[in-house]
C-alpha cells in the first residue's frame, strides 16, 4: 500500500532539479505515477518526497525543435493520450501517433507519460523501441546544466539509464522520416506489456522511377527490436540486407533480414517465453513488419490479422 | 393451478440490483466502516517451507497506533486451527510455514499505513526447509512432508470418508469401482490411453477476500464477510472460539465475484482473532496478490485408459488422478472425490476403476473453483474420447451420442437417475456450430460434453413473510455474487404469490436473520434455495387460501392467487384484506417456511445429487502456425437446465463460464520457480479479456422442465466452463493433427507441438 509522502509541485526545471539534488535518495520524480506508484505500493521504492514534473513549464509541450525546424520535440510530461491526439505528431511522425493508441491500456495512457516511460526504462517499452528508428535524443536537465544524449546511450539496460539522480528528463526529440518512407510497428504478446516489438521503416528512392509510383529502391532500412534483449536494439545486419533492394524483391530479402535479426538478439528464458521461442518470434515478426511496410509502400494495407498481435 | 402460464418465471427480467451496481451504490464488505475500527495487515512467509523458530512482535506492539500484533504462538486462548475437511490450517503459522505467502504474523492498527509499518518491526527467525512444489516432488519416495502428524477432521458432512496415508504427502485417497475394469480393458477391441495435466489457476474475483469482525460487550461476534457460505464460516468460528452458533453472526453484503474462492473460511478466522485481541472492530482486506496466496484451483495429473468395442461401445474406463491440493487441505479432498466420482462423464460405462489422490505440496492451498474437480477430469476424458474416435474411425459427435447415458438411466446405484437429455444438447450444439458442414480450410471444430453432480446431501431453508400491505420479504441465505440469485429468488416468490417483482425484497444473508443454507456453490442455489423459497411461498399461499376459504365460504380448491389477491369465481380478497380478516387489525403477517433437505442416501458419496448438471460445448478455432497463438473464433454452449427461470441471467452465467474456461484453456497458469510464485499479479497473470472472447459466442438451453428444482429447473453455471478446454483442444487436433495434453495451450506450447509434428501426409 501507499505510504505517506510529501508532494512538491515546482513550476520550473531549476526548482525541480534543486529539489532532487537537495533531497537526494529520499526523492523521486513523479509524472503520471503509473509505474512509480505501483513500485511504491509494492514497497519496492520508498521515496518520502515526490517531485511532480507535470507543472514544469514546457514539459507538457509538443513542438518543432527551433534549431532544425524539422525535428519533433515531445515534452517529458506529455501523456500517451496527448501524443495520440496531437495533429503535429500525426503530421510529422504518423507511426508515433498510431503506436500511442496501443501503449498499455486506456487508463495508463490517460496519465502515463512519454518521459515516465523512457526514464523508467522497462525493457518492454514500445516507445524506446520505436524511437530508435527515429534517431531520438533525450534532453537531460540538472543544476549543472543541460545535456543531450542519443536515446541508445540513455537507455542502458533493464530499468537502467544514464540519468544522474538529480537529473530530469526534459524532453525527447525525434527525427521524422523522409516522406518516401513506408513503416510498420508490430507487437506481440499476451501480458500487459509486449513480449516483443518490431519497428521497421523503409525509405524508398523517389527518383529512380523504376517501380510502381516511381518508388522502387530501398535506400535506407531501419529495423529495431524491443523487449527481447536487455534493451531495444537496432538490427544493423538486418538493415544491411534490405538496403539497395528493389521493394519487389522484399519477400525473399525479408526472410534473410528476419533471420539476421533473430541472430542479433539476446533473449533469456522468462515469464514472457523461452529464449528459443522469442528468438524465433523475432524472425517471424520482423518478417511480418517488413511485409506490412512493403505493402504500405505500394499503398496497400495488409488484411492479415494475427492473434495477440497489434499492428500500428 | 400448475397449468397457469408463468408471469415472471421464465422471463428475461433484468437483475433486481442492476441499478445499484452500475451506479456504484452497491455496498461491499470493504465499503463498511465501524466506529473505532482498526485496519489489519498480514506478514507472510517469504519461503515455501520453513521452520518458524521465533516470531518477535514486541516492537510492533509497542508502536503508537498499534492495537494488536499477533503471532501463531500467541493464540493460546482459542483453537487456532480451521479447515472444512481437516482442521490443518492455523490462523497464523505455528512452528512451520508451509507455503510462500502463508500468514505468519498480523497487526491491527489505527490505519493501514501504521499497520504496514508495524509489520516491518516484527522479527521472524526462519530456518528454510526443502519444499515440495510439484506432484512429482511430493509423491517421491522420502519426499519432505508438508504435514508431519495427522490433522483432526473438519466439519464437512462426510468426513468419515477421509483417508489420509500417514507418512506421505497424500491427505486423501478415493476409489470407485464397478465391474472389472482390468478384465474389460484386456478384452476391449480398442484401448486408448494418455495422461493430461491441468494447471493451478486463481479465481481472480474482482473483489479479493475481505472481512470485518466485531465482538460486542456480551462476547458475541459479528462478521461482515465476502463469503459464499456464511454458515460454514460460522461453524469454524464457533469451534475456534468455543462460542455457541447462536452468538456468531455472519453477514454477507454484495460479493464482487466468488467462483468458489470464497467458499469455507478464508480471512474470517484471522479477522475475528485480531478483533478479539485488539478489543475493537477489525477490517482485513486482501489485495489481488494476497488472493493468489489464499486459494487456487487444484492442479492435476490424470492418466486415463478407455476400452471400446469395435462398434464404438465404451466398455471400460480406468483412471488414476492426482490432484495437487497445496499446503492445506481446505475442501481439496472433497474436490478430489467429487471430481473423480464423475470421471466417466456422461457415458454409460459398465466397467470402471477410478483412483484419486489429494496431495499436499508447499504451494497456495487448493480449494473449490467453478467445476469443483470436474474440469480436470473432463479435460482428460473428453480429449481421449476424440483420440478414440480417430482410432475407431468414427465421428466424435456420433461416438459420444452412441455412449450417452439415457434420460432416467442409473449413473451409480443409489444415486439420482440421469435427469436430462444429453443427445438433445449434443444435437443442438452440433447444429449450431455447423458440424456436418466442412469448416473453412483454416478452421477446425471440436466438441466435448460434461456431467457433474451437485453437493449432496445438502440443506436449504427459507422463510417468506407476507406483510400487511401485501408486500413480501424473502429470508434465504443464498449469496448474491453476481450470478443473479437475488433476482431469481425474487422471481420465484413473485410468481407463487402473484405479486409484482417490486413488491418482493430478498434480505441479504445474515446468519442471525436468514435461515440455514449450506453453501452458494455447486450450481445449487436456484434448484435448492429456490425450491425452499418456492415451498415457503406456497406455504404462505396455502395460508391465504385457507383464510379466504373460511371468510368467503368457498372451498380452497376453487380459489387461486392473482394480482395480489385471492380470487374466487365471483369474489376477490386482496392480501391486505385477507390479513386484516385474519388478525382483526392491520398488523400481523403470514410466515411461510420451506425446508429442502433430502438427507443421506445409499449413493456412493453419501447423498444423491439433487440434479445432474449437463452441458455440451462446441468450438471452432484457428491457429497462427508461425506463433502458435490459438484463437477461438466461434463457440456454442448448450446446457440442460430443465427450465431457465431467468434466460437473461442464465445466458450471462454461461457466457461468463465459457470465457473463464478460455482462461485455463489458453492463458492462465500459476508458475512457480525455486519455491516462489512468479506471476501472482495481474500484470503477468493473464485472464481472458474482451478481445479474447470468440467473435460468435452462443449459449443455448435445453428446457424439458425435468429438474427437481422450482418449476422443473436444474442448477447451472458450472457446466458451460467444463467442456471448453477439451472442445478447443479437440478442434485444434482436428485442424493441425496435433494433440496437446497440458493446459494452458499457450502460443509457445502450441508452437512447440506444431514444430514437433511429423510432416503430414
Ligand atoms: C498496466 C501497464 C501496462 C503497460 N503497458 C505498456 C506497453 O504496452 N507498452 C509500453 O511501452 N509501456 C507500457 N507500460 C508503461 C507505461 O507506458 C508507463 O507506465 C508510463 O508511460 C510511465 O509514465 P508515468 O508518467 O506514469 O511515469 P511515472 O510512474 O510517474 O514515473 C516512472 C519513473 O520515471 C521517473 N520519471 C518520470 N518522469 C521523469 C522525468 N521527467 N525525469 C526523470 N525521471 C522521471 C519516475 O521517478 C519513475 O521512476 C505499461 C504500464 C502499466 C502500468
Amino acid at each position: 500500500m501507499l505510504r505517506p509522502f510529501t508532494l512538491h509541485r515546482p513550476e520550473t526545471a531549476e526548482e525541480a532539479c534543486a529539489l532532487l539534488a537537495g533531497l537526494g535518495e529520499e526523492a523521486a520524480a513523479y509524472a503520471g505515477g503509473t509505474e512509480l506508484l505501483l513500485m511504491m505500493k509494492l514497497g519496492l521504492l520508498r521515496p518520502r518526497h515526490l517531485v511532480d514534473v507535470k507543472r514544469i513549464r514546457g514539459f507538457g509541450d509538443i513542438g518543432l525543435e527551433p534549431l532544425s525546424g524539422r525535428r519533433l520535440t515531445i515534452g517529458a510530461a506529455v501523456t500517451h493520450r496527448a501524443v495520440e491526439q496531437s495533429a503535429l505528431v500525426r503530421a510529422r511522425c504518423p507511426l508515433v501517433s498510431s503506436v500511442a493508441r496501443h501503449v498499455a491500456n486506456v487508463r495508463v495512457r490517460n496519465v502515463g507519460t512519454v518521459g515516465g516511460n523512457l526514464a523508467f526504462a522497462d525493457p518492454h517499452s514500445d516507445l524506446a523501441t520505436l524511437f530508435l528508428t527515429l534517431d531520438a535524443s533525450v534532453e537531460l536537465l540538472s543544476p549543472r546544466g543541460r545535456r543531450e544524449l542519443p536515446l541508445d546511450d540513455f537507455v542502458r539496460g533493464p530499468w537502467e539509464t544514464s540519468r544522474a539522480s538529480d537529473e530530469l528528463l526534459g524532453s525527447v526529440t525525434l527525427t521524422p522520416w523522409a516522406s518516401d518512407t513506408a513503416a510498420a510497428y508490430v507487437k506481440f504478446g499476451v501480458h500487459e506489456r509486449p513480449t516483443l516489438a518490431v519497428a521497421a521503416a523503409l525509405r524508398l528512392d523517389g527518383t529512380t522511377g523504376a517501380g510502381r509510383n516511381g518508388r522502387d529502391r530501398i535506400v535506407e532500412a531501419r529495423v529495431a527490436v524491443g523487449c527481447v534483449s536487455l534493451k531495444p536494439v537496432r538490427m544493423a545486419a538486418a538493415e544491411a540486407r534490405l538496403t539497395d533492394l528493389s521493394i519487389g524483391d522484399l519477400d525473399d530479402a525479408a526472410r534473410a533480414a528476419a533471420d539476421a535479426a533473430a541472430a542479433g538478439v539476446d533473449p533469456a528464458d522468462d515469464l514472457y517465453g523461452s529464449a528459443d521461442y522469442k528468438r524465433e518470434m523475432v524472425a517471424v515478426f520482423v518478417g511480418r513488419a517488413l511485409r506490412i511496410a512493403a505493402a504500405r509502400a505500394r499503398g496497400a494495407e495488409s488484411a492479415a490479422r494475427f492473434p495477440h498481435t497489434v499492428v500500428a | 393451478m400448475s397449468a397457469r402460464p408463468l408471469r415472471v418465471v421464465g422471463h428475461p427480467v433484468p437483475r433486481v440490483d442492476a441499478i445499484e451496481k452500475v451506479t456504484g451504490r452497491a455496498r461491499y464488505v470493504t465499503d463498511l466502516t465501524l466506529p473505532g475500527m482498526a485496519h489489519a495487515k498480514v506478514l507472510r512467509s517469504p519461503y515455501a517451507h520453513a521452520r518458524v523458530r521465533r516470531v518477535d512482535v514486541t516492537r510492533a506492539r509497542a508502536r503508537p497506533g498499534v492495537f494488536a500484533a499477533l503471532a501463531g504462538a500467541d493464540l493460546t486462548w482459542c483453537d487456532p486451527y480451521y479447515g472444512p475437511a481437516y482442521r490443518d490450517r492455523p490462523v497464523l503459522a505455528i512452528g512451520v510455514a508451509r507455503y510462500e505467502g502463508e500468514p505468519v504474523a498480523a497487526v491491527a492498527a489505527v490505519d493501514e499505513a501504521t499497520a504496514e509499518e508495524a509489520l516491518e518491526l516484527i522479527d521472524v527467525d526462519y530456518e528454510p526447509l526443502a519444499p515440495v512444489m510439484t506432484l512429482e516432488e511430493a509423491l517421491a519416495e522420502d519426499a519432505p512432508l508438508v504435514h508431519a502428524g495427522q490433522p483432526p477432521a473438519g466439519h464437512f458432512a462426510d468426513l468419515s470418508t477421509l483417508r489420509p496415508r500417514p507418512g506421505t504427502n497424500i491427505c486423501h485417497q478415493f476409489q470407485f469401482a464397478r465391474g472389472d475394469a482390468a478384465a474389460a480393458l484386456g478384452g476391449a477391441d480398442v484401448v486408448v490411453e494418455d495422461a493430461y495435466r491441468f494447471p493451478p489457476v486463481q479465481h481472480v474475483a474482482l473483489e479479493p477476500h475481505a472481512a470485518v469482525a466485531a465482538w460486542d460487550e456480551t462476547g458475541a461476534l459479528t462478521l461482515w464477510a465476502s463469503t459464499q457460505n456464511p454458515y460454514s464460516v460460522r461453524v469454524e468460528l464457533a469451534k475456534m472460539f468455543d462460542v455457541p452458533l447462536a452468538r456468531i453472526r455472519v453477514v454477507v453484503p454484495h460479493l464482487g465475484g466468488g467462483f468458489g474462492s470464497k467458499t469455507y473460511a478464508k480471512l474470517e478466522p484471522l479477522a475475528a482473532t485480531l478483533a478479539r485481541a485488539a478489543a475493537r472492530p477489525v477490517r482485513l482486506a486482501a489485495s489481488v496478490p494476497e488472493a493468489f496466496q489464499t486459494v487456487r484451483r487444484c492442479a492435476s495429473r490424470v492418466a486415463v485408459r478407455a476400452g471400446f468395442r469395435r462398434d464404438g461401445t465404451l466398455v471400460a474406463v480406468a483412471c488414476d488422478a492426482d490432484y495437487d491440493v497445496g499446503a492445506y487441505a481446505d475442501i481439496g479432498p472433497r474436490v478430489v472425490q467429487k471430481g473423480t466420482y464423475t470421471a466417466t462423464g456422461p457415458y454409460r460405462v459398465p466397467h470402471v476403476r477410478l483412483e484419486a489422490r489429494a496431495v499436499y505440496t508447499n504451494t497456495t492451498p487448493g480449494g473449490a473453483f467453478r467445476g469443483f474437480g470436474v474440469p480436470q477430469l473432463a479435460w482428460a476424458l473428453e480429449s481421449l474420447f476424440d483420440v478414440a474416435a480417430d482410432r475407431l474411425d468414427r465421428d466424435p459427435v456420433d461416438l459420444r451420442r452412441q455412449n450417452f447415458l439415457a434420460h432416467g438411466e442409473e449413473f451409480a446405484p443409489g444415486d439420482t437417475p440421469i435427469d436430462g437429455k444429453l443427445e438433445e444438447s449434443l444435437s443442438r450444439a452440433a447444429e449450431a456450430i455447423g458440424w456436418t458442414r466442412a469448416p473453412a480450410a483454416d478452421r477446425g471444430r471440436g466438441v466435448a460434453a460434461m456431467l457433474k453432480a451437485s453437493v449432496a446431501p445438502s440443506v436449504s431453508e427459507a422463510i417468506v413473510r407476507l406483510h400487511a400491505d401485501g408486500s413480501v420479504t424473502v429470508l434465504a441465505s443464498a449469496v448474491e455474487m453476481g450470478q443473479g440469485t437475488r433476482t431469481v429468488l425474487t422471481q420465484i416468490a413473485a410468481e407463487v404469490l402473484s405479486v409484482p417483482l417490486a413488491r418482493v425484497t430478498v434480505v441479504q444473508p445474515d446468519t442471525a436473520v436468514t435461515p440455514y443454507d449450506q453453501t452458494t456453490s455447486s450450481s445449487r442455489s436456484t434448484a435448492m434455495t429456490g425450491r425452499a423459497v418456492q415451498v415457503a411461498a406456497e406455504d404462505v399461499r396455502d395460508q391465504l387460501l385457507a383464510i379466504a376459504a373460511q371468510n368467503l365460504g368457498v372451498a380452497a380448491r376453487e380459489l387461486a392467487l392473482a394480482d395480489g389477491a385471492v380470487v374466487a369465481p365471483a369474489r376477490r380478497l386482496t392480501y391486505p384484506e385477507a390479513l386484516a380478516l385474519k388478525f382483526g387489525m392491520s398488523g400481523g403477517e403470514l410466515i411461510g417456511r420451506g425446508v429442502i433437505a433430502p438427507g443421506r442416501t445409499a449413493a456412493p458419496l453419501g447423498g444423491s445429487t439433487p440434479f445432474w448438471e449437463m452441458a455440451v460445448g462446441a468450438a471452432e478455432v484457428s491457429v497462427d502456425e508461425e506463433t502458435g497463438a490459438v484463437r477461438v473464433e466461434r463457440y456454442v454452449s448448450v446446457a440442460d437446465v430443465g427450465r431457465a427461470i431467468n434466460p437473461l441471467l442464465l445466458e450471462g452465467q454461461d457466457e461468463g463460464g465459457v470465457v473463464q474456461g478460455l482462461g485455463h484453456t489458453l492463458l492462465e497458469e500459476m508458475l512457480y520457480a525455486d519455491g516462489h510464485l512468479l506471476n501472482g499479479t495481474l500484470l503477468v497473470y493473464r485472464v481472458p479479456r474482451a478481445d479474447d472472447t470468440p467473435s460468435e459466442l452462443e449459449c443455448h438451453f435445453v428446457e424439458n422442465a425435468d429438474g427437481s428444482g422450482p418449476f422443473g429447473a436444474k442448477g447451472a453455471g458450472e457446466g458451460s466452463l467444463i467442456p471448453v478446454s477439451p472442445a478447443v483442444a479437440n478442434a485444434l487436433a482436428r485442424l493441425t493433427g496435433v494433440r496437446l495434453r497440458d493446459l494452458p495451450l499457450t502460443p509457445e506450447r502450441v508452437w512447440r507441438a506444431l514444430r514437433a509434428r511429423s510432416p503430414r501426409a
